[in-house]
């Protein structure tokens, strides 16, 4: 994300149209041709501006997808909400209010956004690889003009004492920079505190040292953008390539993970059946247990789904047992128990004394009631006429004023109520059915008030229509089936993301310049500091104990005088030009974006700073002002 | 003059993040469409949008299976190695599988004549529900009873078998040759039929 700032405070913004150049950075100004055009837009996408918009865009977007019905998860919702605002529906539907996350215009604000943040960081990595191997910039003329300085005499002579203050900063994991070794100091290493062959010249004469550190900042920065961007990988992944599903098993019954097998399956796009993990679980048994006392009487105390599972067909049966937030890992995919109910046994006969129905038939409730379970039984066997019955489950069953009611919801004294209906259940032909819906427009009921049946009980139908019998009842589990590749990366995306953020938070990037020069008292120390974004001011009491560790340093080498060798100057100068951080950058931090001019300004000559802006280039020595003479003639001296 | 660099430096960084994003974007298209792109080793039958037939030499082999039939014995697919068999996945609370059981009762007769033999797996079904959806539509040929869906779930890995009802038709060297998703139609399996044995299919239920 290219910072749009205002070109005035940033001199290295090569673009800025104040210069007259070629870079576009306005349409606003001159003649603006095709391409000046797509570069504009180009800048606009990849700044961080249009970024943040792009963010709270996506997330407005979501919005409509958590409020109305989508599609994909709640079709029944849909066609409800199209038959209860008829006017309105159509309208949203046709703006894709109604499946938001594969609407065409919430895909082009992700892959803006994707685009925008690829687009800031992939120049940024090389910048970031260009200023790794940069070294600092030359130490300025005057360090008394930087934020921190001190300023002390030493014994030492100018090359060594710069020896010892590039030894004292590299212990400190500095990154230094030394003169040049064709500058005058090798060869003509003066002799003593008041030798006269002092330096002169240009900044990048002399005896100095300049130190930076704090790279891992830009580590740090980098670490989140590009996390960033992995987390819109992952998510995408999931999307493309997970699939949620949920099944009802009953109590020693087995389901397989395919789609003809799930209650109900949501795939990712790139999803068909062959790629669902190949696993079956059986239900063993499940217990829920409840608290029978006091305030909290009926309440779950545990649930525990005993199953046994295969990972493939033909593979080990392993054993395991599922609790609320406790799911069962296998191949990939999770299963979680999210629900629990009541499936009554029935063995129906009908009018020829055929078995035309014997097993359970899953009951649901609703989250009151002691699990005061509904549910319909349909036989669609049953000759001449089709048996339909509908029915209440009631676990624990009390008689209340003539009502019953379920008082505790463990099955302590299970009953069932009962209406029989004979007749067409419409399932020959047309839509799927739900199998807890029954059809009754083509049947006749045949009791008029519902039958209580215990277990082991048995009603008879009138005129010979058959029997039904309650035979007992099993507990019934509801499984979450998820299988989301991008959940491990999002979360390891999210917390990369969190330690860049946090590294580029807490690491500076700082510079400390040594500068030792002769004056008419012997030689003098110079040393000045500066950080990037100091809010906390904890680089003050860096810099203080820095200068105290190199003051000590100078008067012990004094002393000592194996440590008086003259110093070889190894480090080169390299080309401060490439020295340009502060444009284009994509940060967060504008503050910080802005407090990075004035740091990057150290590496020219200082003076520069009192002059308009964009006449500072490189290393720019004419550009002293009357008032920094004095200086420049006392180091000559 | 020393800005020249940087400028160059700087078009190239840019240059390079276009055409990173384009890559991206690319992929991401090529990713997408290639995923929802048909496969070209079915062609749809004709008139059907729903039935399919494998081209020779794509044909996957189906996996073999054993198990219970409503009726109690044992049943082995290898032994019906030599035949075209048609396969149906059904469910006695599958209202679709209700409107296909007479075609493909009436089918299973007309075909035994010419070695077409007719098979069963019944899933998610409780024995006595399946038991009376037979009897009531009149179907003869056996089906094996499917409790844990470990049939269906050999034969997903083959074929896309997406929903019940599903009926597919393999040809006499054990590899499936055609399928129909949903309800089956009486031109949709004689379609397929004719295809595999090689014989139309007024020819093939000797009329």
């Amino acid at each position: 994300m290219t910072d749009v700032r205002v070109p005035e405070t940033d001199p290295f913004e090569s673009a800025a149209p104040e210069r007259g150049g070629r870079g576009p950075a306005s349409p606003a100004t001159g003649s603006f041709g095709t391409g000046d055009w797509l570069k504009w837009a180009w800048r606009q996408l990849t700044s961080m501006r249009i970024a943040l918009v792009l963010l709270f865009l996506l997330a407005l977007g979501s919005v409509p997808g958590s409020i109305l019905p989508q599609e994909g998860t709640d079709a029944a919702g849909v066609q409800q909400y199209f038959t209860s605002h008829p006017s309105l529906a159509p309208l949203l539907s046709h703006l894709g209010l109604f499946d938001v996350f594969g609407a065409p215009w919430f895909a082009s604000i992700y892959l803006l956004l994707f685009v925008s943040l690829v687009g800031c960081v992939v120049p940024r990595t090389f910048r970031l690889a260009g200023s790794t191997r940069t070294l600092p910039p030359q130490a300025p003329r005057n360090l008394a003009r930087l934020p921190a300085s001190a300023e002390y005499g030493t014994a030492l002579s100018p090359a060594q004492a710069a020896e010892v203050a590039a030894r004292v900063l590299s212990g400190h994991g500095f990154r230094l920079r030394r003169p040049a070794p064709t500058l005058p100091a090798g060869s003509a290493a003066p002799t003593g505190p008041a030798g006269s062959a002092a330096p002169t010249g240009p900044a990048g004469s002399g005896y100095w040292v300049s130190a930076e550190k704090g790279y891992l900042r830009e580590v740090g920065n980098l670490l989140f953008h590009l996390a960033l961007l992995g987390v819109l990988v992952a998510i995408a992944l999931g999307g493309l390539f997970g699939y949620k599903a949920d099944r009802l098993l009953v109590q020693g019954t087995s389901f397989a993970d395919t789609p003809t097998d799930l209650d109900e399956f949501y795939p990712g796009r790139l999803v068909t059946a062959a790629d669902l993990p190949p696993f079956s679980i059986t239900l063993n048994t499940f217990d829920a247990s409840y608290i029978t006392s006091g305030a909290q009487r009926g309440q779950p105390n545990s649930f525990d789904a005993q199953i046994s599972y295969t990972a493939s067909p033909g593979g080990p049966v392993r054993t395991d047992r599922l609790e609320v937030n406790r799911p069962l890992s296998v191949d990939g995919a999770k299963v979680y128990l999210i629900g629990h109910g009541y499936a009554p046994e029935f063995k129906v006969t009908d009018a020829r004394g055929q078995v035309v129905f014997d097993g359970a038939q899953p009951f649901i409730s609703g989250t009151t009631g002691n699990f005061l379970s509904q549910g319909v039984l349909k036989v669609t066997g049953a000759e001449p006429e089709q048996l339909g019955f509908s029915g209440v489950f009631v676990p624990t069953a009390v008689d209340v004023n003539g009502t019953l009611e379920s008082v505790f919801p463990a099955a302590d004294n299970p009953v069932v109520s009962l209406i029989a209906y004979a007749g067409n259940l419409g399932m020959n032909s047309g839509p799927a059915q739900s199998v807890y819906q029954m059809d009754t427009a083509g049947m006749k009921q045949l009791t008029a008030a519902p039958q209580l049946l215990q277990i082991g009980q048995s009603l008879k139908l009138p005129d010979g229509q058959g029997t039904i019998t309650f035979t007992g009842y099993q507990q019934w589990v509801s499984l979450a089936v998820t299988h989301d590749p991008g959940q491990l990366p999002a979360l390891i995306c999210g917390m990369a993301a969190l330690g860049g953020l946090l590294l580029s938070f807490v690491v500076r990037r700082r510079r400390v310049f040594v500068r030792a020069s002769t004056g008419p008292q012997g030689t003098t120390v110079h040393v000045g500091g500066l950080a990037r974004t100091d809010a906390s001011g904890a680089f003050e009491d860096e810099f203080a104990s820095l200068a105290a560790e190199l003051r000590s340093a100078h008067q012990q080498a004094a002393q000592d005088p194996s440590a008086q060798d003259p110093p070889a100057q190894a480090q080169a100068a390299q080309d401060q030009a490439a020295q340009d951080e502060t444009a284009q950058d994509c940060t967060a931090q504008d503050q910080a974006a802005r407090d990075e001019t004035a740091y990057d300004q150290t590496g020219q000559n200082q003076a520069a700073q009192d002059r308009p802006a964009q006449d500072q280039t490189g290393q720019n020595q004419t550009a002293q002002s009357p008032g920094q003479a004095a200086p420049v003639r006392h180091e000559g001296e | 003059m020393p800005r020249a660099p940087v400028i160059r430096a700087r078009r190239r960084t840019v240059v390079l993040a276009a055409a990173v994003s384009a890559g991206v974007l690319l992929i991401v298209v090529l990713v997408v469409g290639w995923g929802g792109s048909g496969k070209s080793d079915v062609t749809q039958v004709d008139g059907s949008t729903s039935a399919v037939l494998y081209t020779a030499g794509h044909r996957p082999m189906a996996p073999d299976f054993s198990g219970t039939t409503l009726t109690g014995s044992k049943l082995s697919f290898s032994s019906y190695r030599g035949k075209v068999v048609v396969l149906n996945f059904w469910g006695s609370w599958c209202v679709p599988c209700r409107a296909e059981a007479s075609t493909l009762a009436a089918a299973a007769a007309l075909y035994r004549s010419s070695g077409v033999v007719f098979l069963g797996v019944d899933v998610r079904d409780t024995t006595a529900s399946a038991v009376a959806f037979t009897r009531s539509f009149g179907i003869t040929y056996p089906s094996v009873t499917d409790p844990s869906s470990t049939i269906t779930l050999d034969f997903t890995s083959v074929v896309p078998i997406a929903g019940t009802p599903t009926t597919l038709v393999i040809d006499r060297t054990g590899r499936i040759a055609g399928a129909v998703f949903g309800a089956t139609t009486y031109p949709e399996l004689t379609t397929i039929l004719a295809k595999v044995t090689g014989k139309a299919a007024d020819e093939a239920v000797g009329r």
